[in-house]
């Protein structure tokens, strides 16, 4: 009987470089330009192949199955189904204004936006589902046998109600919401399970509010500094200089700590979601600080920048492999008792909303 | 054992469960791997083997009848079993085939050639579409414009009068006054036409109006409208309908890009008709110039809509003015008929206001 005991810091590894990775992602690019972008699907697939058999999960490999055709097809599906009725709604909408029914007309312009809404919801549902059920390791695979329309229901009603008090609930709704997604899924016989509670992120999350009142006291003390270092220069019209200077770095300083908040507020987000998830007996753990997420942003800031644009199709890399590495998981799992998953899979690109494949983790 | 066998360590999931088994692959130069270690044993027909991909310096292949099943083997394989094995498959099946640089140099004059079709087939398509559909179209798009249309009897008459002068052809485009402020005219789909009373009130003499109203009659003949419409169709496609709010309605539609050369066919149709009806191009050309003909500032007045849709108002004035060199005209319109349109939309008193969002 064969059985893996995991130690911390080793169940995930990540052996890719840039440089290979480059001799995918820029032939990548070139023919996604020349075919219009229509290869995109089939670039998709070519680098999650690249960084999947790149990871390691215990003792094997990852494998990517997914194909860019299935990947073209959901995005066809969409377009047919989704975008093309949206549009043709609007029309009708337009029309119904010029007729002079605006109320009718309005009404009909804000249902293609709560279908997006619900859209939104179940697209993430389908991407994570999606790719479990594209990942192979040691011959198996996962999935989840719900189609996500509940859940799509679930992410418009749980949002919502996260924002109603002052958006107080917004931690409540996005841990719950995870935990019901993820309590969704599995990986060969074994269920995820998440027990996330977001009491334990509540604490950065009223970073928010006191943002106002940091920024507040943060203007007092700027405003006048920098009124006084101007006068100090050159009398009154150096006073409006600082003045000015002041109300420009104070700008600045509100966007960047406003998206240090955000930062700091993930950051512990995903500590908390992840370290609550388990899969059979394994506990997983998510073990990137703050630091190490404004490390990752600024890097791919400069990396962007730096490169004229060039950069950016190395992102989906970088934040792979920060992924990867800061991934970790205890437990024990007996790997005699690992079958095959039975949750359902379609041949053509799981249905119809793969192609909202954003960001599933 | 034949002369040819080979021997290769190998590693195998069969698709059903994570056990990994570990052995050697046996190739007697035949038909099929023979596949064994302690934990299992089988027989793999080549035939069945697909591509998978290489991973960690190794090469795996799939196999068609078990989708999960899993062959890892080593880098270097022996020639004679390499051949019979399925060849590595990198950008997808066409690149493959052709070559990164072939497959680059097709794809994009493929591009190049679609994108020249779609961005010319509004020019194309739009003055074949029959005139029956997109009067259908405009009837679905637009309807009787929410009752926002000033009718009184005399102004009718006049209107029609009017029309008469500037579209002569059996079947005439529907021409009317609509009840908002704008100073601005439009051809909307469905070969109508609209004077916005904005315009009409500005308007000093019966042929001004009668120069704006063919100008804009111009537009439904030539077919600017299907054009347009087919290209606000097409770039919204483009867009996906992401900014098609519900503020931007019909009349965004209706006064959006015509091109500068449509603009002119449309004056020459305008000329062209009044020149027939002996109406002095006058009228018109007093109307450009007073909308800004003579100033490039307009100062922000209400009249920047009809400048933005109908650029150079000084070059238009002129050559309406050339029209009108060594001619003789007579009146359009009496005096009470102009005034039966400029009263048209006070004294319809089940007219509708037209308001924005
Ligand atoms: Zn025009």
């Amino acid at each position: 009987m064969e059985q893996g005991h995991i130690e911390a810091d080793s169940a995930f590894g990540f052996d890719g470089n840039w440089q290979d990775f480059a001799k995918i992602a820029l032939p990548n690019l070139l023919l996604t330009i020349v075919t219009l972008g229509i290869y995109r699907f089939w670039a998709t697939t070519r680098e999650r192949k690249y960084l999947w058999s790149h990871s390691r999960f215990v003792d094997e490999r990852l494998e990517w199955t997914g194909t860019g055709k299935e990947l073209f097809i959901g995005f066809a599906l969409v377009l047919g189904l989704f975008v093309l009725p949206v549009f043709l709604l609007n029309l009708v909408a337009q029309s119904l204004i010029a007729r002079g029914y605006e109320v009718a007309g309005a009404i009909l312009g804000i249902l293609p936006l709560l279908l997006l809404f619900y859209l939104t919801g179940l697209a993430r549902f389908r991407a994570l589902r999606y790719r479990l059920s594209r990942t192979r390791w040691r011959g198996i695979r996962g999935g989840s046998n719900d189609p996500g329309f509940k859940y799509g229901l679930s992410y418009m009603w749980k949002t919502f109600v996260g924002y109603l008090p002052a958006g107080l609930l917004i931690p409540w709704s996005m841990t719950s919401l995870w935990n019901e997604r993820m309590g969704k899924m599995s990986f060969g016989p074994h269920h995820f399970e998440s027990s996330a509670d977001s009491g334990n992120v509540f604490g950065r999350f009223l970073l928010f509010y006191l943002s106002p009142f940091v920024f507040f006291i943060g203007a007092i003390v700027a405003g006048a500094t920098g009124a006084f270092a101007g006068y100090g220069l050159g009398g009154e019209s150096g006073a409006a200089m600082g003045g000015v200077a002041m109300i420009v770095a104070l700008v600045l300083f509100f966007y960047i700590g406003l998206g240090l908040i955000a930062v700091a507020f993930y950051a512990k987000f995903y500590r908390e979601v992840v370290g609550s998830t388990s899969w059979g007996d394994l506990r997983f753990n998510f073990e990137a600080s703050t630091m190490d997420w404004v490390k990752l942003l600024i890097g791919d800031a400069l990396l962007v920048v730096l490169t004229l644009g060039i950069g950016f199709i190395f992102l989906s890399y970088r934040h792979w492999k920060f992924f990867m590495t800061h991934m970790e998981a205890g437990g024990e799992i007996l790997l005699d008792d690992l079958t095959q998953s039975t949750t359902a899979t379609a041949k053509h690109g799981e249905g119809l909303l793969d192609a909202f494949d954003i960001g599933a983790i | 054992m034949h002369d040819e066998a080979f021997q290769l360590a190998a590693q195998w999931y069969d698709g059903q469960n994570a056990v990994r088994h570990e052995g050697e692959a046996v190739w007697d130069g035949g038909d099929s791997l023979r596949l064994a270690a302690p934990t299992s044993r089988m027989e793999v027909p080549l035939s069945d083997l697909a591509w998978g991909e290489e991973r960690g310096g190794q090469k795996v292949y799939q196999r068609t009848s078990e989708p999960d099943f899993r062959l890892i083997l080593p880098a270097e394989l022996p020639a004679g079993l390499a051949a019979r094995l399925p060849a590595k498959a990198t950008y997808g099946a066409w690149v493959d085939n052709l070559g990164l640089g072939k497959a680059t140099a097709i794809f994009a004059a493929v591009s190049v050639a679609a994108v020249a079709l779609f961005m010319t087939a509004p020019d194309w398509l739009g003055p074949r579409v029959p005139v029956s559909w997109e009067r259908k179209l405009g009837d679905a798009m637009i309807g009787d414009f929410g009752g926002r249309l000033c009718s009184t009897p005399a102004g009718d008459a006049a209107m029609a009068k009017l029309l008469d002068s500037v579209d002569p052809a059996k079947e005439q485009v529907r021409a009317g006054v609509a009840n908002i402020g704008m100073v601005n005219a439009v051809a909307v789909p469905g070969g109508r036409v609209l004077l916005f009373d904005g315009l009409v009130q500005q308007a000093e003499t019966p042929e001004e109006l009668a120069g704006v109203l063919g100008h804009e009659v111009g537009h439904v003949r030539e077919r600017h409208v299907m054009t347009a419409l087919l290209r606000q169709f097409g770039l919204s496609i483009l867009l996906s309908g992401a900014n098609s709010g519900v503020g931007d309605t019909i009349f965004g539609l209706a006064s959006m890009g015509y091109s500068r050369d449509a603009e002119r066919e449309a004056d020459e149709f305008s000329r062209a008709r009044m020149a027939e009806s002996d109406i002095s191009p006058l009228g018109a050309a007093e109307f450009f110039e007073r909308l800004g003909g003579d100033e490039e500032e307009s100062e922000g007045s209400n009249i920047t809509g009809w400048i933005a849709s109908h650029p150079g108002p000084g070059e238009r004035a002129r050559a309406y003015r050339a029209a009108a060199k060594g001619k003789s005209f007579k009146p359009v319109l009496t005096d009470k008929e102009f005034q039966a349109i400029k009263s048209m939309c006070r004294e319809d008193p089940d007219v509708e206001e037209f308001e924005f969002f």
